[in-house]
């Protein structure tokens, strides 16, 4: 088989306001992911929840550091009418300078709703330039989750799960069976022989390695997508290309 | 990839990485069976989960079948099944306390299960009663008496089976083997005392642990890893995510070895157990 090239997308980086496990410098992120073998990671902030604009700054300023093109940030938005963040194109641009590659959002923590009316005029720009969105901030709040597909049915979204570890089969495949753009992440997902299961059903395009890192270490899931059972190309696909092509088909 | 511990030449990682495989027997000592109502489980039921079993080099899974404990499956049923595969499935019998007939009529059958049953399984948080509580004496009595293993749901902060009420009962049943499942999760500080504060009767056992960052290794500071047990609530958890667990936690290789094979094997052996 040939070497697998992981490419995490669920991953955080930086101190945490409240004590949450925490990698805070870089250099210590790529020993890390040195020590189990993962290539690249899409990071997003440790501390985003306690402000979208601070966390985006620091990240920013934290990927103008020496890392060889293995890491790629997400940032994360706020609504469009309090104009804290600028309109979409000149956002784009700084996420383009900034080395950011795909969006994220904390709307519960940021008190408001994730919805057309305060979100549309950002999210409708992604989908449209095909920008992936993290839904980390979803993780385990289904019906507001469903309530956001709805809204955003043809959005690129990936849902990164580590804070539970039981199988979420019922609530997960109603999405990739209905949500063509809708990304699933692993790190969450501890089903015996289940990310194959995943595979077969909708497809090896849907399926993303994800670590949940620093809460979980990288490699305890790369065992099980190693032995997962599924085909080498698959299994390169879910480790790092999925991310891969998703990233590049974004228009930044 | 180049460097990183699955790339170490003749490193238990490399051979896990590479065949699956490390040389030695794995022993899962908290596993499950049937189906369960808050999840969709494809694999569930002993063929299937013998052959998940099989494939990552686990050797003995000591299970309690989901209905067992909820009371619609006797532990006669649970037997029934293990005398299919008595080289792989040994079962905990399911303790429900708002079952207290069951308890001793199937207890009474207990010697006549074994080798195939090697213990009691209790799971108060779920049938809320807690440990501490009378209901569950008849069966802790018998368990200290033959000195069984006793394979307990834990959980920090559990009025039921958090930390204070396991070491209560690890500090009374001095004879009884005590397995704290999930290692009473989050409350490490009480982890650590019900080891420390026995009576060299309680181990740790780490399912939904593999995999959570510095855990592992807190745990083989704390205690050591000859205190450590492996275990994934199969058919909940894959086998490989929790090897791959411990073979990433930052411990030496004899510790996983502890963990995964030999501290499970040898209070399986001593028992009898293995001679199925």
């Amino acid at each position: 088989m040939p070497e697998l090239d992981f490419f995490d997308c669920n991953c955080r980086f930086g101190s945490a306001a409240a004590g949450e496990a925490a990698i805070a410098t870089l250099s210590e992120l790529l020993a890390e992911m040195d020590y189990y073998g993962v290539r690249r990671a899409l990071i997003r902030h440790n501390n985003l929840d306690k402000g979208a604009l601070s966390s985006n700054a620091l990240l920013a300023e934290a990927l103008t550091q020496k890392h060889e093109a293995r890491l790629v940030g997400a940032c994360c938005i706020l609504p469009a009418q309090c104009e804290e963040i600028p309109e979409p194109e000149e956002f784009f641009a700084w996420m383009r300078q900034s080395g950011m590659r795909a969006l994220t959002l904390s709307p519960f923590e940021h008190r408001y709703l994730p919805n057309r009316l305060t979100l549309g005029k950002m999210l409708d720009a992604a989908s449209e330039r095909k920008v992936p969105v993290l839904l980390n901030a979803f993780a385990g709040k289904w019906p507001e989750l469903y309530a956001f597909l709805q809204e955003f049915p043809k959005l690129t979204c990936i849902y990164v799960e580590s804070v539970g570890k039981w199988g979420s089969d019922r609530n997960i495949r109603p999405l990739l069976e209905n949500y063509q753009n809708f990304y699933f992440e692993t790190s969450g997902y501890w089903v015996p022989e289940g990310i194959a299961d995943l595979v077969e059903k909708y497809g090896n395009r849907r399926i993303l390695y994800g670590s949940g890192l620093p809460r979980y270490n990288q490699g305890s899931s790369m065992l099980q997508l190693r032995h997962s059972g599924m085909d080498a190309i698959s299994m390169a696909k879910v480790a790092g290309e999925n991310l891969e092509y998703l990233l590049q088909e974004a228009e930044i | 990839m180049k460097n990183s511990i699955w790339q170490k030449k003749g490193s238990l990682a490399e051979a896990y990485w590479n065949k699956g495989a490390a040389g030695f027997p794995v022993y899962d000592m908290h596993g499950h069976m049937g189906s369960h109502y808050a999840i969709y489980f494809k694999r569930c039921q002993a063929p299937e989960m013998l052959a998940h079993l099989k494939r990552a080099g686990v050797k003995i899974l000591a299970f309690s079948h989901h209905d067992a404990l909820w009371g619609s499956l006797r532990n006669q049923q649970v037997y029934e099944i293990c005398r299919q595969y008595p080289e792989t499935l040994r079962f905990y019998l399911a303790i429900n306390p708002h079952f207290p007939e069951h308890i001793k009529e199937d207890l009474a059958k207990f010697e006549s299960w074994r080798p195939l049953a090697i213990g009691l399984k209790l799971l108060s948080d779920y049938h809320r009663v807690p440990l501490s509580d009378p209901k569950y004496q008849y069966a802790l009595d018998f368990a200290n008496e033959r000195g069984l293993p006793v394979l307990c749901h834990t959980w920090g902060g559990s009025q039921y089976n958090g930390g204070p009420v396991m070491l209560q009962a690890a500090q009374k049943y001095k004879q009884a083997k005590f397995f704290m499942g999930h290692s009473i999760f989050g409350d490490w500080e009480y982890a650590r005392r019900c080891v420390q504060e026995s009576h060299d009767n309680v181990w740790l056992e780490l399912t939904a642990i593999p995999g959570e960052r510095g855990i592992i290794e807190k745990l083989v500071t704390m205690v050591g890893s000859q205190r450590l047990l492996f275990g994934t609530d199969l058919p909940w958890f894959d086998e490989f995510q929790a090897i791959g667990g411990v073979l990433a936690a930052k411990i030496s290789e004899e510790d996983m070895k502890n963990i995964l094979w030999r501290n499970a094997e040898a209070i399986l052996r001593e028992s009898g157990a293995l001679n199925a």
